[in-house]
């Protein structure tokens, strides 16, 4: 039977790529071959990326929400280095870097700035009005006000955009194979590609999704212990799962409708879509004092 | 006290905001801020607790510039209500509650003990103190706000529309709350509406502002309905302020009639004799308890077989009743109009009745109170 037969190759095909994955788990001794020290490599790459990117997309998203006038300019800037092919901008690190791991991730983690930067600001901005005014009204001072009420009522919206730049990032990281960094992807660029074998291939493309998928629980269970206060506690559909749809250098798409689209899914209540409105359009109060 | 003197904000656009304002809130007063939409209520609010600067003229607190006292700790010792609360969506209610106190530096158990005080005092379960804000309906979200405002127990309170975005019936009942609070508490009170009912039910004094920031009248509310000090203050008064004066009269200077009372076991004969005497058209029958039952017209009391109990008639809706010890006159009058009868009935803290009154009664009454 035609049918048994593709099962049974099908199944050969699973066993055959299983064991090249088993028996090229780790290399007892020789701590730079097999697939673990790649996916650690992968995991460093692609966590510190993301870290670095929320470290400097925090405070430039204060400044721009602060500073309003400041934001267009930045975020165009921030929108036109995602158009640099990051391969390019790999080349360009490494007379600076050598062929050290911030090669990788100093690209990778300006290109994290288009999704969290906006998300930020969009976090910020929906802090509904009233809620700000009573802050001011109760006696917080700016910093106090900004740390204690604005951040933290931000939150489900900045974590929403940790999700889609973390998956963003994870699948990018195998990019940067190309200059000899890249944890999993070198699977696939070297031992797949160069080799015409399809094991690495296969075994690379499995750890990058699957680290994707822990990666983005992981952040939903973080958000649901973060927010506790959240009608959507996290766990509604989000644009992580689109996220793998956003090709690296479309920065139009990426930079134009999200707004909107943040402040739609991930707004954590009525009252926030009503403010979005009210925060833009409307006369500014002097509360600032 | 705070006192406004010369008050005026002009933003750099152009816009008069609040114009020479010359006012005086007194002490353990509610005093109200009334006007149409952009009169310049709110402004003239936040340059208490300097969360709008005057441009022009200063505000005292008891005689004191607020400009010579730092914003942050000023606003702490002024509660602050807001129209939609302005509740913090990240804290529970007993974590809002207690942000003053928190600020204050209090320690978070005695702020927690405070704000579990302020729960019972504003009429919320202690089981809600865990609850996040949009676990609250809109009332219940008010009273927290009011209770968050109060934490610190400051002495004066300002309130910005505090209850105009609940319905009228959770409206009324936070209203009445306050009441009861403000007895208890005597704080100062500035409260802003656009409602001029709400005013009155809630004011010891008003202030009616105008359109481009100026004050049009302040006055007590019975004086503010008696006299509208122009054709301005009177059109937003409203045509019925005369009625609505009524509410400060006690319906208790009413002479109520108990001679066209009956109990229902009494014959109907009986009755259609004692009426036709006093040439009334109706007659209101009682249970033996005295609580009503309804009316029963002259002609039917005519046409009863002899013998008949006056219970055993088909009797006209008695309406709804008013209190004779708690209710206004306005309450009576109202009573009086929704009556089939014409007659209002009165009737004592247990409903129990105490007698009757017609439109012709009232309208006597009324025009000797108010006159
Ligand atoms: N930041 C601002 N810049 C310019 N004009 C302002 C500003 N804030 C308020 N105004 C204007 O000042 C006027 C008074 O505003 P205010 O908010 O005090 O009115 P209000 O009586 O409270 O009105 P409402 O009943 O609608 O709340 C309005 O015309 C308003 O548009
Ligand atoms: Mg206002």
């Amino acid at each position: 039977m035609v049918g048994d037969r593709v099962i049974s190759d099908s199944w050969d095909w699973i066993v055959r790529v299983t064991d090249w994955g088993v028996t090229n788990w780790s290399h007892p001794g020789e701590p730079d071959r097999g697939i673990l020290p790649r996916l650690l490599q992968h995991m460093r790459l692609s966590y510190l990326s993301i870290l670095l990117g929320l470290a400097v997309a925090l405070p430039m998203g204060l400044a721009c929400a602060r500073w309003k006038r400041l934001y267009p300019p930045v975020l165009t800037g921030v929108n036109v280095l995602y158009a640099v092919p990051s391969i390019a901008l790999f080349f360009l690190m490494l007379p600076y870097t050598g062929f050290s791991d911030w090669t990788a991730i100093v690209p990778l983690a300006l290109y994290t700035l288009v999704i969290l930067l906006p998300n930020v600001v969009d976090g910020l901005r929906q802090v509904p009005d009233h809620v700000r005014q009573a802050a001011v009204a109760m006696g917080f001072g700016q910093l106090r006000r900004l740390v204690q009420v604005e951040v933290p009522v931000a939150v489900p919206v900045i974590i929403a955009g940790l999700r889609v730049a973390s998956v963003a990032t994870i699948s990018m990281v195998s990019v940067a194979s190309l200059v000899g960094l890249g944890g999993l992807g070198q699977l696939i660029l070297s031992d797949g590609f160069r080799r015409q074998f399809d094991a690495p291939i296969v075994v690379g493309i499995v750890l990058t999704v699957v680290l994707a998928l822990v990666t983005d629980a992981v952040l939903v269970l973080a958000q649901r212990l973060l927010t506790p206060w959240s009608r959507r506690g996290g766990g509604g559909p989000s644009r992580a799962d689109r996220a793998a749809a956003v090709p690296s250098g479309t920065a139009a798409t990426v930079g134009g409708p999200r707004t909107a689209d943040t402040a739609g899914t991930s707004s954590p209540g009525g009252e926030a879509i009503e403010s979005g409105s009210g925060s833009t359009g409307e006369k500014e109060r002097t509360w600032r004092s | 006290m705070i006192t406004f003197e010369g008050a005026a904000k002009l933003y750099p656009d152009g816009t008069v905001a609040v114009d020479d304002l010359n006012l005086t809130v007194e002490t353990g007063q509610t005093t109200v801020f009334v006007g149409p939409s952009g009169s310049g209520k709110t402004t003239s609010l936040r340059m208490v607790n300097r969360m709008v600067e005057p441009t022009g003229g200063t505000v005292l607190i008891d005689g004191e510039d607020v400009r010579r006292r730092d914003p942050a700790e000023l606003r702490r010792s002024i509660g602050y209500v807001i129209q939609q609360a302005g509740l913090f969506p990240h804290r529970t209610v007993r974590d809002n509650i207690a942000t003053v106190p928190l600020l204050l530096g209090w320690g978070r158990a005695r702020a927690r003990a405070r704000a579990a005080e302020l729960m019972e005092l504003v009429g919320l379960e202690p089981s809600q103190a865990k609850r996040y804000p949009h676990q609250l309906s809109g009332g219940q979200q008010q009273r927290v706000g009011v209770a968050r405002a109060l934490a610190a127990d400051p002495p004066i309170l300002l309130m910005d529309e505090p209850f105009s975005a609940v319905d009228p019936v959770v409206r009324a009942g936070l209203q009445d709350e306050l009441l009861r609070l403000q007895r208890e508490l005597r704080k100062t009170i500035v409260f802003v509406t656009h409602d001029i009912d709400e005013a009155v039910r809630l004011g010891d004094r008003i202030a009616v502002f105008r359109p481009g920031g100026r004050l049009a009248q302040y006055d007590g509310p019975e004086r503010l309905l008696a006299e509208p000090c122009d054709a301005f203050v009177e059109s937003f008064v409203g045509y019925d302020r005369g009625v609505r004066r009524l509410s400060f009269f006690p319906a208790r200077e009413l002479s109520l009639r108990e001679d066209v009372v009956f109990e229902d076991a009494t014959g109907a004969d009986r009755a259609a004799e004692a009426v036709r005497d006093k040439n009334e058209p109706w007659a209101l029958v009682v249970s033996a308890d005295r609580l009503p039952l309804g009316w029963a017209g002259a002609a039917q009391l005519d046409r009863a077989p002899a013998g008949t109990a006056l219970g055993a008639l088909d009797l006209a809706s008695y309406g709804h009743t008013f209190n004779v010890a708690t209710d206004s006159l306005r309450a009576a009058l109202d009573a009086a109009v929704l009556s089939p009868a014409g007659r209002a009935v009165g009737v004592d803290t247990d409903g129990r009745v105490v007698g009757v009154v017609s439109q012709e009664d009232l309208g006597t009454a009324l025009w000797s109170v108010t006159a």
